[in-house]
């Protein structure tokens, strides 16, 4: 496999692309349409399930597995669209909301066909004030073809469907969370089980799923599920939408087969990293992924391989690090995003993720020993596993990935920075700027 | 919907086999294989498990991962360990960053001793520490209330006190501020956090972040002992557990778990009121009228004096018992008035006697429900109450019930209910015509009972309210009814009592054993007083009396015109409680004998009592009281007596004595045996069977000694129609009273007069919020601040009962009323906080006469 394999972007260059009239004359709603009007329930579910479909939002759970956790009877149940997209490394969505509203509308109304919902939400990170605002004109181009509303596209199946834009927390695209803030409240994680498909929602049943998976939907709709199952490799079927950043030379967005060699990815798409320069490391599902190394270049993307190289395919989005950059600095960085994005609930991440910070400020300002390398890794074990919702994981695991592949590097920066720090403390002291040097602390 | 029934599952923890039941969370099923699991979040009483500690982590065989034993049932066959090398370095791991930002103070934080923050440290924590960053500061210690201080950096972030705040008391007051780990508990608005529940949130937090300013520095747990008692402060009758130093001082004052009562809440009148034990201007001994003065005396002095007059007064004598006197006082005082005095007349309630027929049928098993009932009720109608001033923790019981177990809640009330909000329907009545609602209640239910037309309009209820609300009823299987006192009050109150077991009858109560009524009482044992015998018309065990006596209101009448002469209060004051304060006033002021029992001397003892004798504590008590819904309990002693107190079992037993018919006990235990062994229904009951989470009657094969009564089947009365004009109804108030103006924590909640008014009658009175208003009715005024409510039916207006200034009392004359309102300039209850300024005050100084 090499290059992009279009699908989902296939209409990409398409001027106004966005507008109701341009993505019909192109086929759009056709698939929503035919899962309104001529399948059932279970026909649609059958087709997801049978399509392999990954979520595409991290977990990479069976969508259509998910949507027939949806319990049968009369309670009120909903969709949610997680478009909250705040993981570092992550633009996919984005690109999908603001090129083609319409085709994340009509995969609202084939997953609501699916669960059984009626009434849907897309929760939209507060930043994305564009993609909110074409969505909201797109919604209401919906409303007014009859494609939402009750009775969509004459059949008797209502869905409702609203935007909603969250306020600038990462920890609200955790569904749970997200949950929880749409309802009103502090978004935290809630306690699972109950998982949202038996309680979400207002305590009804609820189908969350990403951007990107709803996406997918149509597609599968119209050209059927073994049309979808043929891309890929193995579990991993389908198109996937990649966000490349960092030290490469075409960072943005590229829909890949999936199974395409991450080397393809890195060097073939994005140009790999800048003239003279090695790759050191790699995220390649988001900062919450564990880096892998050069010797990860020539595993196919895939879920499965990704795991078994002990990191995760996430969100797809490759953050790429080359050799110009020492670990440190990108440590502390990613540290201080989680510990920042913590919601405070429960004890590993609150406390772990702020121990983690600062022992990595004193790593970094010369104020560390080996020995604190040793507590950091153990602080990671400890979060590992042992929080409610996987923030707290989010950060442990690239960062017990970063100690493992780096180690020697931490502990040279160790000795560097200290000794960076006492040559400072010796020349203040001699210069008379410090009166004892027991009084001398980090800057 | 009723109470689920469980089943026992087995499962291994540790290597053993046990048992539970199926269902129950792994962190309490694992006691049951002397298993302890440390935990900090998790508590049942506020809620689903939130998994916010992550302290209770343990290995199920076939999970990858530790799970949460807070949250995790427990299933047949489940393999459980929770002493793995994996879950051991989790405890250890969690413990350190529980530390790592804790101040570790110990030394001097309040909960040092008690604290599981400690313990578990000491018994799941690694013992070293290996943070050497710089702590989290917060400026502390703070107020969060005036009764509670919060230090934040001793918090651990549990979420107890959060949760309690939201998915308990449902004030939503205290909330997280921030996140991650610079997340803190406070209010929205940093404003304090005050409501009638506030102080549970002491008893939740595991750490000492949340104190009692009460009881902070006060003692280290190994001062102090432990008394288990019940408050007696309301009829709801609370558990609590009484914080003891040098066998003579109470502390402090917590929740002592019982489900069947109170599930481990208590208000803060029940929790800081124990202060007012200790008052310095609490009565310790006797005190003889001498000319215009009350002067101490001895003992014998006063048991002499008080004998003396009674004997002269004769069957001309009248008794009044009220608040928490206990169902052996109770007993001991029918004694002394039916057989030493030879007079029927004692009342203990303040709106008019309960027609004996009617109180055997309330008192019927298949009639009554327990307060745990509520819990599985599919319905819970409040009838004319507001639990949260009247029986707070009944409030907290009915809040649960709908938001844990999807009860429909129906409020059916004059004034608008603080329940409200959780009502799938609410009904507005006309303040006194809750008859009339009752009547079309019944009407709409379908019994043939109920006569007359246009039941709604007699009743001031919007049309088409009392419909929606049958509907409501009429779906449900089981209905709990929680109906207060004052329905009953008045002339017209037995036929009220009618509507209500027509209303009963309709929903067939009497056939599903977990449907049934409570009577919400004014008085703490109002229960236990009737049972025993304190009610014009009954004998001890709701026999009739061989004669029949005045209730209240007449024994007022027949004091003031002379036809009786002495009068006994046993902890009663009727100018604070009794409508038509004035005819009681001369009541007092004719009497020729005022013989009272008392904590507080107020101001109406002062003026008008003979002889007074200090009144027990209830934590100087021994004896039993009867909660509404039929369950008696042990108030225990828990103090030595305080100055020259006496116990009053004892003090009415010499009395009895000495005025010629001396009852055979020695002790209060002997008095207690003697009142079971009076009383048919509880024939054979011992203190021991009490124990210390009580006794139920109605589930006692005695039961069946409750003499016959049959349910009515006539029609009912047709109800009157409303007066015109603006109508007064009255609310107590949970802060009334002499516990809350000498405990110093609570002063402040102390209650000042308002009139409630809906904005359109403010609007055509030309008064807005803040307002002062006069209020007048049959020659008598008070004043009192407007306060709008939205919800309030037009053409009505509340005003506080028990207040010490401008007490409603002055104006209920125990029928419905009209009252006149006119906006005044003056300042309404004088300056400064109302509970500093003198108790109501003297004859002189009432409200003059017009
Ligand atoms: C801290 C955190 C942040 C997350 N943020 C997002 C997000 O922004 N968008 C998203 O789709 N999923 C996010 N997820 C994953 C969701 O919890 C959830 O698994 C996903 O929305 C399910 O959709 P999918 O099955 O279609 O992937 C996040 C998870 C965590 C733990
Ligand atoms: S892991 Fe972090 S973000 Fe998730 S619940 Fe715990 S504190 Fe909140
Ligand atoms: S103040 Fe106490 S109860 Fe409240 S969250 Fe903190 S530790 Fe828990
Ligand atoms: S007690 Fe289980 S997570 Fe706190």
């Amino acid at each position: 496999m090499t290059g992009q394999l279009k699908k989902l972007t296939a209409n990409y260059d398409e001027p106004d692309l966005h507008r109701m009239e341009v993505y019909e004359r192109l086929g759009g709603y056709g698939s929503a349409r035919k899962a309104a009007l001529d399948m059932t329930q279970e026909e649609v579910l059958d087709q997801l399930e049978a399509s392999g479909l990954r979520g595409r939002g991290g977990a990479g759970f069976s969508m259509g597995k998910k949507a027939s956790f949806i319990p049968e009877g009369t309670m009120e149940k909903y969709l949610c669209c997680n478009a909250d997209e705040s993981e570092p490394g992550a633009f996919k969505d984005r690109v999908l909301m603001q090129r083609n509203p319409h085709q994340l509308i009509e995969g609202c109304i084939i997953g609501a066909i699916a669960a059984q919902a009626t009434r849907a939400f897309i929760f939209i990170r507060g930043e994305y004030e564009t993609q909110a605002k074409m969505l909201d004109a797109a919604v209401t181009e919906a409303y007014e073809k009859g494609y939402l509303g009750s009775g969509i596209f004459g059949s008797q199946t209502d869905l409702e469907l609203v935007v909603h834009r969250g306020q600038g927390a990462y920890i609200c695209g955790e569904e749970s969370a997200l949950l929880d803030a749409l309802e009103g409240k502090r978004g935290n994680p809630r306690l699972k089980p109950p998982f949202p498909a038996n309680q979400g929602l207002y305590q009804g049943p609820t189908l969350i799923n990403n951007v990107e998976t709803l996406c997918n939907t149509p597609a599968i709709i119209e050209h059927g599920p073994e049309w979808f199952a043929a891309m890929g490799v193995d579990k991993s079927t389908g198109t996937k939408m990649v966000s490349v950043s960092g030290n490469v030379q075409r960072a943005g967005n590229f829909e890949v087969e999936l199974g395409i060699p991450v080397r393809e990815i890195i060097y073939g798409l994005a140009g790999g990293p800048p003239e003279g320069r090695d790759l050191k490391c790699f995220f390649p599902g988001g900062s919450s992924a564990p880096v892998l190394t050069k010797e990860h270049l020539d595993l196919p993307f895939t879920y499965e391989a990704m795991a078994e190289a002990g990191s995760m395919l996430g969100t797809a989005s490759m953050i790429v690090v080359d050799d110009s950059q020492p670990i440190v600095p990108l440590a502390l960085n990613l540290a201080g995003f989680y510990r920042h994005e913590s919601c405070g609930k429960c004890v590993p991440c609150r406390e772990g993720t702020n121990w983690t910070v600062h022992m990595l400020e004193r790593i970094d300002q010369g104020d560390a020993t080996p020995m604190d390398l040793e507590i950091m890794a153990e602080v990671q074990t400890n979060i590992i596993g042992n929080c409610l919702c996987v923030l707290g994981d989010s950060m442990a695991m690239p960062i017990g990935s970063m100690i493992k592949h780096f180690r020697g590097e931490f502990e040279q920066h160790i000795e560097a920075a200290r000794a960076a720090r006492d040559r400072e403390h010796i020349r203040a002291f001699s210069a008379g700027e410090l009166a004892a040097a027991g009084e001398a602390g980090p800057a | 919907m009723a109470r689920p029934q469980i089943k026992e599952i087995s499962f291994e923890i540790d290597g053993r086999e046990v048992r539970a039941p199926e269902g129950t969370m792994l962190v309490d099923a694992a006691k049951s294989g002397d298993v302890e699991i440390p935990y900090f979040c998790y508590e049942p009483k506020l809620g689903q498990p939130v998994g916010a500690c992550r302290m209770c982590l343990v290995e199920i065989e076939g999970m990858p991962k530790l799970q949460t034993s807070c949250s995790t049932p427990v299933k047949d066959g489940m393999v459980i360990n929770t002493t793995s090398d994996r879950v051991k370095s989790a405890q250890n791991a969690i413990v350190e960053f529980l530390l790592i930002n804790h101040p570790l103070d110990c030394p001097v934080c309040d909960k040092g001793g008690e604290c599981p923050l400690q313990d578990i440290s000491y018994g799941w924590g690694g013992g070293k520490s290996r943070f050497i960053e710089p702590k989290r500061h917060f400026r502390k210690p703070l107020e969060l209330s005036p009764l509670v201080a919060i230090d934040r950096e001793r918090c651990i972030l549990c979420y107890r006190c959060v949760r309690f705040s939201q998915e308990v008391a449902e004030d939503y007051q205290l909330v997280f501020l921030e996140r991650g780990d610079h997340t803190y508990v406070g209010t929205h608005d940093g404003r304090p956090y005050v409501g009638p529940f506030s102080g549970n949130i002491l008893d939740l937090c595991p750490v000492g972040a949340l104190t009692s300013t009460a009881y902070r520095f006060r003692a280290r747990p190994w001062d102090v002992e432990e008394a288990g008692s019940l408050c007696t402060l309301c009829p709801s009758q609370c558990n609590v557990q009484l914080t003891i130093r040098d066998d003579s001082k109470v502390l402090r004052a917590f929740a002592r778990d019982n489900p069947e009562v109170d599930d481990g809440w208590l208000c803060d009148k029940g929790r800081f009121g124990y202060q007012a034990i200790h008052s310095e201007e609490r009565l310790r001994a006797p005190m003889v009228r001498d000319g215009s003065m009350l002067r101490e005396a001895p003992w014998d002095h006063a048991l002499e004096q008080a004998a003396a007059a009674l004997t002269r007064a004769g069957a001309g004598t009248a008794a009044l018992a009220g608040g928490a006197t206990t169902n052996e006082e109770a007993f001991l005082l029918g004694h002394l008035m039916r057989e030493a005095l030879g007079s029927p007349h004692l009342d203990a309630r303040a709106g008019g006697a309960l027609d004996p027929q009617q109180a055997r049928v309330l008192a019927r098993p298949d009639l009554s429900a327990r307060v745990s009932d509520i819990d599985h009720a599919d319905v819970i109608l409040v009838v004319d109450t507001e639990l949260v001033e009247e029986a707070p923790i009944l409030d907290l019981r009915v809040r649960k019930a709908a938001r844990r177990n999807n009860a429909k809640v129906v409020t059916l009330t004059g004034r608008p209910s603080s329940l409200d909000p959780n009502a799938t329907a609410a009904v507005r009545f006309a303040p006194g015509a809750a008859e009339a609602a009752l009547s079309a209640l019944a009407a709409e239910l379908g019994s043939g009972r109920a006569t007359g037309s246009r039941l709604h309009s007699r009743a001031g209820c919007e049309p088409g309210a009392i419909g929606a609300a049958a509907e409501v009823l009429r779906a449900a299987g089981d209905v709990v009814v929680l109906w207060g006192e004052r329905i009953s009050d008045g002339a017209r109150g037995a036929s009220a009592v009618d509507a209500l077991l027509a209303v009963a009858g309709a929903l067939g109560i009497v056939d599903r054993p977990e449907s049934g009524l409570i009577e919400v009482p004014a008085a703490t044992n109002a229960r236990g007083m009737r049972e025993a015998g304190v009610a014009p018309g009954l004998a001890p065990g709701l026999t009739d009396a061989p004669e029949a006596g005045m209730p209240a209101a007449e024994i007022a009448g027949a004091l003031g015109a002379g036809e009786l002469s002495a009068l006994i209060l046993l902890h009663e004051d009727p100018l604070a409680t009794h409508p038509e304060r004035r005819r009681w006033q001369t009541a007092l002021d004719t009497a020729a004998t005022v013989i009272a029992f008392t904590d507080f001397v107020t101001t109406a003892l002062r003026d008008y009592a003979t002889v007074i004798f200090p009144a027990e504590s209830y934590a100087e008590k021994e004896g039993t009281l009867t909660h509404p819904d039929g369950r008696l309990q042990r108030v225990r002693q828990a103090i030595g007596h305080q100055g020259q107190v006496r116990p009053e079992w004892s003090v009415l037993a010499e009395l009895a004595g000495r005025c010629g018919a001396r009852p055979d006990v020695r002790s209060a235990p002997q008095v207690t045996q003697k009142l079971f062994a009076t009383v048919g229904f509880l024939d054979g009951l011992t203190l021991d069977e009490i124990g210390g989470k009580g006794v139920r009657w109605q589930d006692r094969d005695a039961a069946s000694n409750l003499p016959r009564a049959e349910l009515p089947e006539g029609t009912l009365e047709v109800p009157p129609e409303l007066p015109e004009g603006m109508r007064l109804g009255t609310v107590p108030s949970l802060w009334a009273g002499t516990t809350v103006e000498h405990a110093p924590s609570l002063r402040f909640l102390a209650p000042v007069q308002r009139a409630e008014l809906a904005p359109a009658d403010a609007h055509r009175l030309g008064v807005g919020s803040g307002d002062e208003v006069e209020v007048a009715a049959g020659g008598q005024r008070l004043r009192a601040t407007v306060a709008l409510r939205q919800a309030m039916q037009p053409g009505s207006v509340f005003l506080v009962s028990g207040t010490a200034d401008n007490n409603a009392t002055a104006l209920t004359n125990g029928v419905p009323r009209t009252v006149e309102i006119t906006k005044t300039a003056g300042a309404v209850n004088g300056a400064g906080p109302p509970a500093a300024a003198p108790a109501a005050p003297g004859p002189g100084a009432q409200p003059p006469p017009v």
